[in-house]
């Protein structure tokens, strides 16, 4: 029997097997930021030892950098210390740093990819959940906790129980391909098949609606895998990702070589067996906004705030959730999706905050001015896609509207830095989980695509944007 | 192990409840503790005692995989998360950093078990004794590594055959 894309890399890089439990596998590409690293280097100090692999770890400060002029001192005195931390850590053990002053630094996850660091069929960890993102290139990519930092950092190895392998077919055709986006497919995997959908496995996502994607919509879909409850997200590899990589600051020098082995041998053979499958046609799916407490409670912009017992389909847990949600977003049931108003616009996070977003957004808002009841704030994924919007004039076009042009950082995705929203405030928010008070104590998050949310900073409620004319 | 038991009758309980990230900044064990829970239970603080449990739904502790959530759960004193299901990064960082067992429960012991309950956990006979009401459930075992892994006192501490 033929063996899954994931299995193969699975293969390529076990060290020890075990029949019951977890596997040793190798690491290829470790990337380290300044929030869940510290007690891992004063680990490795404890115990004298050395990073195995410095020239495979790379690190950057992302999670509670000040997206403000970067000139300024940084007021956050806590923040501040993670941050000269990881400087000391990166010094000390000899990994290569992009500090919050190189033109490099940015959302780990939106760096790696355009630095040529990720690279398709090899295994990538980070101290963050969303380490999935990497698996749009066809790497194995999962998020790991503080000791296993550790031990990558130690042996360039982790044990890793073998997850299952689950295949996401995506069929059809988006009708608006810039109306429904990447986000939308993503919102609406995650609402059907629910937030443990995915526990313990590994998705492969496959089909037209994928392979139509660009390589930057495909890392949206895989960044939110761990929504769905799974250890990774993987795409196998094509002619897109393969061009994406060309030529950039750290592309391999044999690169034509490896793309040769990767176009033979990255891909799922046809007679390989997944454990389990799904398949969402997208013909018909419409832009998705979340309601709730988690990314899987979702509806379409043009339903309305669900009753908790439909929500629930009988499931008294789930309708307890959903009546305690609704409380919390102070939402009520039967209300249009098109009628809430927001107070806040966050257009960033490693979901979707590289160019082609921006872009996406930019185009509902030429011209238009931000709702005046609103404050909307666009934070770039990396300075490097900062940098490549102002080439092309985005942040005129954002300032302009009255969004703030901020500088690169993960910012209001997780609410560690001074950009979070006060009690009882409602964000539209790009980023990838609406759970209680993950964007400041009393915030309420809605999960929309990065077009979703310019337009809603510009009519102060959501709107279907399909409707409007982006031309 | 003996101890009572806090419950939490929901799933889906994410790390960002367990310790909000404005915290992820502490460095210091007992001062992350003082904030374990704020974002879902902020009386949770003042009532938990040491070699208490949770007992919980399906899939805890989802999302992000900050290490702080198992870390501020057990410098508040709790041994062991009781949970129909968990996230797997909550997992393995519960049992890497021997911070506390992560037992996956069956319906009859979710429904069992009430708050305040003193529960016997036995991980050996995979037993879960529930004291107060004078009723036993069973715990599914720990895989061999796993369980060899939290025999050893952590990641760190566990030597491969």
């Amino acid at each position: 029997m033929g063996k899954t894309l994931f299995e193969k890399i699975w293969d390529s890089h076990v060290v020890v097997e075990k029949d019951n439990g977890p596997s040793l596998i190798y690491v290829d590409r470790h990337l380290v930021h300044e929030v869940t690293s510290p007690q891992a280097f004063d680990g490795l100090r404890m115990n004298n030892r050395k990073v195995r692999r410095p020239d495979l770890t790379i690190a950057t400060m992302d999670h509670n950098v000040p997206t403000t002029d970067r000139g300024l001192p940084i007021l956050d005195q806590t923040s501040s210390i993670q941050i000269k931390t990881l400087e000391k850590n990166c010094k000390d053990f000899g990994i290569k740093l992009f500090d919050i002053n190189s033109s490099n630094q940015g959302i780990v996850h939106v760096i790696g990819p355009q630095l040529g660091i990720t690279l398709p069929g090899s295994t990538i960890v980070c101290g963050d959940s969303h380490t999935s993102t990497h698996g749009a290139f066809g790497a194995l990519a999962f998020g790991i906790g503080t000791s296993d930092v550790e031990h990558v950092l130690a042996s360039q190895t982790i044990w890793l129980e073998k997850p299952k392998s689950f295949e996401i077919k995506v069929e059809g055709k988006r009708k608006n391909p810039h109306a429904v986006t990447a986000k939308d497919i993503i919102l609406s995997i995650i609402k059907n098949i629910g937030t443990g959908g995915g526990t313990g496995t590994v998705i492969e996502y496959s089909g037209e609606g994928i392979t139509d994607l660009s390589m930057e919509q495909r890392m949206t879909i895989c960044n939110m895998s761990i929504e769905a409850g799974a250890r990774a997200g993987l795409v196998a590899p094509d002619e897109k990702t393969f061009d994406y990589l060309r030529n950039r600051e750290y592309t391999p020098e044999n690169y034509d070589f490896l793309v040769d082995y990767w176009r033979e041998n990255l891909k799922t053979d046809s007679d390989a067996k997944f454990d389990k499958t799904y398949t969402l046609n997208i013909d018909k799916i419409v832009p998705q906004v979340s309601w709730g407490t988690n990314p899987g409670m979702t509806c379409d912009v043009t339903a309305s705030v669900p009753f908790p017992e439909d929500f629930a389909k009988d499931d008294l847990n789930q309708q307890k959730a959903a009546e305690k949600s609704l409380q919390y977003m102070n939402l009520k049931p039967g209300t249009p999706i098109t009628d809430i108003k927001i107070d806040r616009v966050f257009i960033g996070s490693c979901t979707n905050a590289r160019l082609e977003d921006l872009i996406e957004a930019s185009k509902v808002i030429k011209g238009k001015k931000v709702s005046q009841n609103v404050r909307a704030m666009v934070v770039p994924g990396s300075q490097m896609v900062k940098k490549k919007a102002e080439e092309i004039g985005l942040d005129k076009i954002f300032t302009d509207a009255n969004f703030e042009w901020r500088e690169a950082g993960c910012s209001m995705c997780l609410g560690m830095n001074p950009d979070i929203l006060s009690p009882g405030e409602r964000c539209a928010s790009t980023s990838n989980r609406n759970f209680e008070g993950r964007q400041g104590t009393g915030g309420r998050t809605h999960l929309v695509s990065p077009i979703m949310a310019a337009a809603a900073a510009i009519e102060g409620h959501f709107v279907d944007v399909r409707e409007m004319d982006l031309s | 192990m003996k101890g009572n038991v806090i419950k939490y009758e929901r799933d889906n309980i994410d790390t960002d409840v367990i310790i909000p990230g404005q915290y992820l900044k502490i460095h210091d064990y007992s001062e992350l503790a003082s904030h374990a829970m704020e974002g879902l239970d902020p009386q949770f603080h003042s009532k938990v005692k040491e070699g208490d449990f949770i007992l919980s739904g399906k899939n805890f502790g989802c999302g992000s995989s900050r290490e702080h959530a198992p870390i501020a759960l057990s410098h508040s004193g709790i041994k062991a998360v009781l949970a129909l299901s968990f996230a797997r990064i909550f997992y393995r960082n519960a049992v890497d950093g021997a911070f506390l067992l992560p037992i996956e429960i069956e319906e009859d012991a979710y429904h069992g078990i009430s708050e305040g309950d003193e529960i016997d956990i036995d991980v050996k006979l995979n037993e879960i004794k529930n004291l107060t009401k004078n009723q036993s459930y069973k715990m599914k075992p720990f895989s061999e590594i796993i369980g060899k892994i939290i025999e050893a006192g952590g990641l760190f501490k566990y030597k491969p055959d």
